[in-house]
């Protein structure tokens, strides 16, 4: 049986996620700029992009390796319907 | 809008198509599951056993609605980049869910939760806390609807360029939602969630692709709006950046506090299958409300210089535009059409539902009629919902111009039931009378501030009614004394 983990216990995760929510919008970037243009499209526009997809590969890692709450109970239920 | 691609037949064969398929599945699902109407958690949750592809896709419908579509694509037109948030705040819907979602998960299964007013019941061992959770959650979820309501309307009369009128269009599919939800619950919504989702995913992708071809990249619409609007491309100012952060946090815990959304974590076969579910959401928004976003720069420069109310008919003007061009994009977009219109209308099943089951259960068998047995429960929850949707429909005969107000004006409501999810989970101290003050405190100030539309600071005024909420949460409960057994259950039951 693996150990318990319940996400909101682990302040390590919520540091990243907050960091990274801070970061998804754009209050460190000068007011009004949008150049130079990456790709056509404002560069600020690629950072925001890319702090969003950080959030969601954290999130799929957290959900992955970081929630465990049921025990075999549930793992048993679910063989049993196999 | 003279010169309609859509003409009315085939506008009106689209939507008799994906009406009939819903009705099929709704009839299908009722002769497949006969003992579905005599039990809450079989006809409200499925029998809480929903599956990861299911669960996924009913979660999808639940937080994306036609209005992803309909509404996002002129608020890029009008906003610019700025309307970027709108990718990272679906994202966070997902990390809302992780504050609250894992142990209400095990305590749903553990005391078989129906509506999220049997965990406030279980929780405080307050009459008062939970009718007052359920009359908010009651009042947040008719906006919600009349919302879907009027956005079906919009949705098809814009899309055929008023060629189906707004109210027939309105009649038509209520109606369908009306018996499909009747005859299956949980499962039919569920099942024909995962109908509408594809048909939207399907719908955007197609729509991007077509607004490329025909209206040029979106290196161009930048370009363009470079000359014409800079202020569109430009990193916004700190009132600007204020109401993103806002906007970003609104989102995040009254998203994921929504009844329905909550109605399906009890609704998970397993812990396994809302994990992947939940993860899967944290990925849609690049391809649900970024190939929006793109859509609607992309119309600057496609149909530049519209007014606001003119440019809330965009998606419909775009779509047109795109199948006038060839019969392969004219059936692309007739798809797309359907897909948005299912889209709506999968968003308000989930709520519909909702809505019955905390009559059925919340206000009917807890305060009515205490000795109802569960069938009965269910047809009062099924009579009234429908009676709750015809006066929205009478409302909505005649719609308000945009759609953006009124969505937020439920998020201000639904979001003051947090604090008794996210504080009520972890914190035992947390006292009832506590959480009824703040509740009540927070939703007589949000909606002071909405009426009188005061935002101080640019902040959310459902934002500032959540930090009194909270703050009197705290505060009252280090003053009140709980007494040790009403708070027994949460210690056995999680520990």
């Amino acid at each position: 049986m693996k150990q318990k983990k319940e996400p909101i216990k682990n302040w390590r995760i919520w540091v990243v996620l907050i960091v990274l929510f801070v970061l998804s919008v754009p209050w460190y970037l000068p007011t009004g700029s949008y150049e130079p243009f990456i790709l056509g499209v404002p560069y600020w526009a690629w950072i925001i992009l890319g702090v969003s997809l950080a959030i969601s590969i954290v999130l799929t890692y957290i959900l992955k390796h970081h929630w465990h709450m049921t025990d075999e109970e549930e793992l048993w239920e679910e063989e049993e319907e196999q | 809008m003279n010169d309609l691609a859509f003409s009315g037949a085939s506008g009106i064969i689209i939507m008799l198509f994906y009406g009939f398929l819903m009705l099929l599945i709704g009839f299908i699902t009722y002769w497949k599951n006969k003992g579905l109407h005599q039990s809450n958690k079989e006809f409200y949750l499925g029998g809480g056993n929903l599956s990861v592809f299911v669960l996924f896709f009913t979660f999808f419908a639940t937080q994306y609605s036609g209005n992803t579509i309909v509404g996002y694509a002129p608020t890029a037109y009008r906003m610019g980049f700025f309307w970027m948030q709108s990718i990272t705040f679906f994202i966070l819907i997902v990390i809302g869910y992780l504050i609250f979602a894992p142990r209400l998960y095990v305590l749903s299964k553990r005391y078989q939760f129906i509506t999220p007013s049997d965990y406030i019941q279980k929780r405080f061992q307050s009459k008062g806390v939970t009718l007052l959770a359920s009359i908010l959650m009651l009042y947040g979820l008719c906006n919600f609807m009349l919302e879907q309501i009027i956005a079906i309307g919009h949705g098809v009369s814009g899309l055929t360029g008023g060629t189906i009128p707004y109210q027939a269009a309105v009649l038509f599919f209520v109606s369908v939602m009306v018996i499909y939800g009747w005859l299956g619950g949980m499962r039919s919504v569920a099942y024909t969630d995962t109908m509408q989702g594809i048909a939207l995913l399907v719908g955007v992708v197609i729509l991007l692709i077509g607004s490329m071809v025909y209206f040029g990249g979106l290196p161009s619409a930048v370009e363009y709006t470079a000359t014409v609007s800079p202020e569109k491309l430009g990193v916004p100012d700190s009132t600007g950046l204020v109401s993103w952060f806002s906007m970003l946090f609104l989102v995040m815990i009254g998203a994921a506090i929504y009844p329905h959304a909550i109605q399906r974590i009890f609704a998970a076969k397993s812990e396994k299958s809302l994990k992947k579910s939940l993860s899967w959401m944290a990925w849609m928004p690049f391809v649900t409300s970024g190939f929006v976003f793109i859509i609607g720069i992309i119309g600057i420069q496609a149909f530049p210089g519209l007014s606001e109310g003119e440019s809330e008919q965009l998606v419909g003007m775009m779509a047109n535009h795109i199948a006038m061009q060839n019969s392969f994009f004219y059936w692309a977009m007739v798809i797309l059409f359907g897909g948005i219109v299912a889209a709506i209308i999968s968003t308000a099943d989930s709520v519909l539902l909702t809505l019955s089951s905390i009559i059925s259960k919340d206000i009917y068998a807890t305060h009515i009629n205490k000795h109802a047995n569960e069938q009965k429960q269910i047809l009062v929850g099924k009579i009234t919902g429908v009676v709750f949707v015809v006066i929205l429909m009478l409302i909505a005969w005649y719609p308000p111009a945009t759609l953006y107000r009124i969505f937020i004006l439920k998020f201000e409501l639904l979001i003051q039931i947090a604090p008794a999810f996210i504080l009520g989970l972890y914190w035992k101290r947390l006292h009832r009378h506590a959480v009824f003050i703040g509740m009540l405190a927070g939703t007589i100030i949000a909606s002071i501030m909405v009426f009188s539309g005061l935002q101080p600071l640019g902040v959310a005024s459902g934002l500032w009614g959540l930090a009194v909420n909270f703050v009197l949460c705290i505060v009252l409960s280090y003053v009140m004394k709980d007494s040790k057994t009403e708070v027994e259950w949460l210690r056995k039951g999680i520990s």
